[in-house]
């Protein structure tokens, strides 16, 4: 029993894809708290769709794929700003027209040079084959992140809940929004290699919002949005090794029945203790 | 290459045929539907129960029954479990919309891969227009062709409720029966789209007709007619430049789309610019009467 637990460890591939599970959960888990806070939920799922085409563009230039990434993402963001000003259209309109317009830019690229890049590679994520490279770069990545939000995570919140107030306390609030959003795009070209292009959209919404139903204060929703995403992405990792299952579903399912279990049974807000609460209230009343 | 074989040369494979009869009847369905979905504002609703629909059609194909089944449960089971999430807990609309879809769809792989149900993953995410068999075809023709008719029966009706649902409900209107009968029609739609541009893709045919009208027209009606036209005209030049070029056929629909919704832009810009000069003028116009009634 204790050798068969142990036996994703003894294999080079499953330690190098379980350092990068946790890495990337950690990663995104943090910054989907702030986004959850902003509303900006769908603005994550936009960049992940919208870095396709540069990855994919990337790999038939050589290139390096963050640069390539970094390039389509800013290109989504300004052409939906353009659009946003020379119409009245709604925003969400506008979101959901420019992201399915990059994805179908990529899916473009990669069906005209099919030997490039695996469209399974893309989809799914390589996880359990992840190359040296791409691990130190996803452990620069992480490190540069966390120390960024360790230093200003205070800054960053006070920009997010209230925009006014922080340029009131002389906070470079434009400066702050660019380092988030390259932050994000980071993120989300790291977590493409581990879970795949449409699963990023989970790793950048769940452990967030199942944070928000467990606690208040924001440091702590912080924390606990870490834990659910590091949590997660190891046992997916772990578990799909023994299921021989892909590696991506399994750690989106992992967190969302997190999620249900925390609707469910949260101490504050959850659905059960909610309903007791209102039965003994009115019990109270009766009596 | 001739204009002939441009034009006419494709037409002789039977599979083109077939694919852009498909193409068609989804992309007038998809347009009609966009105009209200647009306006309604419910245009992340069509891109969360697209993608939701992955694990209805798995299990559909694994039980051997018609995928639109399947699909039509799976996404109806996203709407109404958005809505419940909603209603008791206080996360923001999107983020539940965004938990619930990316579940459904990482559930959908994971039984894909678990139940091997046969074909491809691929075909299911991005479409197979050019491989679509004559069950499917049939399948989806009667379902686009019931969403656009009970539309367009009903289209004042619907009209009303997606400009000003509290006004539809004073004049007597069932607000009810119209929101939840539209978001049914959505699904379906979405059921019928899928088979054509596959699940990441559904979103643009769901958005892009409407949002070109949009730009383009000021009445509702007119925008239903030019979202029809603006649809069918990058099915058509999709698929034939996905033949030519052999690229996915699908991701040639939705760039054709963005193309159009460019032209709109331009074209708008250029109406604004038009009539800003043409007020402007008429204004120096009045000015130079009035000071010549004066006797200036």
């Amino acid at each position: 029993m204790q050798t068969l637990l142990a036996e994703p460890f003894t294999y080079m591939y499953m330690n190098k894809a379980m350092l990068s599970g946790v890495l990337v959960g950690l990663l995104c888990s943090l910054l989907s708290v702030y986004l959850m806070l902003k509303g900006w939920s769908l603005i994550g799922d936009a960049l992940s769709h919208a870095v396709v085409p540069g990855v994919a563009g990337a790999y038939a230039l050589h290139l390096p794929y963050s640069v390539g990434a970094f390039f389509t993402g800013a290109a989504a963001a300004e052409a939906m700003l353009l659009i946003k000003k020379f119409s009245q259209l709604r925003e969400d309109a506008i979101i959901g027209f420019v992201l399915s317009v990059f994805f179908a830019a990529g899916l473009f690229i990669i069906s005209l040079n099919p030997t490039s890049i695996s469209l399974t590679s893309m989809v799914y994520g390589h996880i359990l084959n992840i190359r040296d490279e791409d691990l130190w770069q996803i452990i620069a990545i992480t490190v540069g992140t966390l120390s960024i939000i360790a230093l200003k995570w205070r800054d960053l919140e006070l920009v997010f809940f209230d925009e006014t107030h922080a340029f009131a306390c002389g906070l470079p609030v434009n400066g702050l929004r660019i380092l988030f959003f390259a932050l994000l795009t980071a993120a989300v070209v790291v977590s493409m290699q581990t879970v795949g292009a449409i699963l990023v959209i989970s790793l950048i919404v769940t452990p967030g919002a199942t944070a928000y139903l467990l606690s208040d204060r924001f440091g702590r929703i912080l924390w606990i949005a870490a834990a659910i995403g590091t949590l997660t992405s190891f046992l997916g990792v772990y578990l799909s090794y023994f299921a021989d299952g892909a590696t991506g579903p399994f750690i989106v399912i992992l967190q969302s029945v997190i999620f249900l279990l925390a609707f469910l049974f949260a101490p504050k807000y959850g659905h059960i203790p909610q309903w007791l609460h209102q039965r003994d209230t009115l019990r109270e009343k009766t009596t | 290459m001739t204009l002939h074989d441009f034009f006419a040369a494709p037409l002789s494979h039977e599979f083109m045929q077939r694919a852009l009869l498909m193409g068609l009847v989804v992309a007038i369905s998809c347009a009609i539907l966009s105009c209200y979905l647009v306006l309604r504002g419910w245009s992340l609703m069509g891109d969360a129960m697209s993608h939701a629909v992955l694990p209805g059609i798995v299990l559909a194909r694994f039980a051997g029954i018609p995928l639109a089944i399947g699909a039509f449960l799976s996404g109806l089971a996203c709407a109404l479990l958005t809505g419940y999430l909603h209603s008791h807990t206080r996360i923001r609309e999107d983020t539940v919309l965004g938990v619930v879809f990316s579940s459904m769809l990482g559930l959908g792989m994971f039984l894909f891969v678990a139940l091997h149900p046969g074909g491809h993953l691929t075909h299911i995410l991005f479409g197979n227009l050019l491989g679509i068999t004559d069950i499917n075809l049939w399948q989806n023709i009667i379902i686009a062709g019931v969403v656009a008719m009970i539309i367009l029966l009903k289209w004042r009706d619907y009209m009303l409720y997606v400009f000003d649902s509290t006004y539809a409900r004073v004049t007597g209107l069932p607000v009810p029966l119209l929101h939840y009968s539209l978001l049914i029609l959505l699904t379906m739609t979405a059921v019928a789209a899928i088979q054509a541009v596959g699940v990441c893709l559904v979103v643009a045919m769901l958005i892009a007709p409407g949002i070109t009208a949009q730009m383009v027209c000021r009445r509702f009606s007119r925008m239903l007619i030019v979202a029809g036209f603006s649809s069918v005209l990058a099915c058509v030049s999709g698929i034939y430049a996905s033949f030519h070029l052999d690229a996915s056929t699908s991701a040639c629909i939705v760039l054709s789309q963005a193309v159009i919704f460019m032209f709109a832009c331009l074209w708008r810009r250029l109406v604004d610019i038009h009539r800003s000069t043409a007020r402007q003028s008429k204004a120096l116009l009045g000015n130079t009467n009035t000071l010549a009634e004066k006797g200036v």
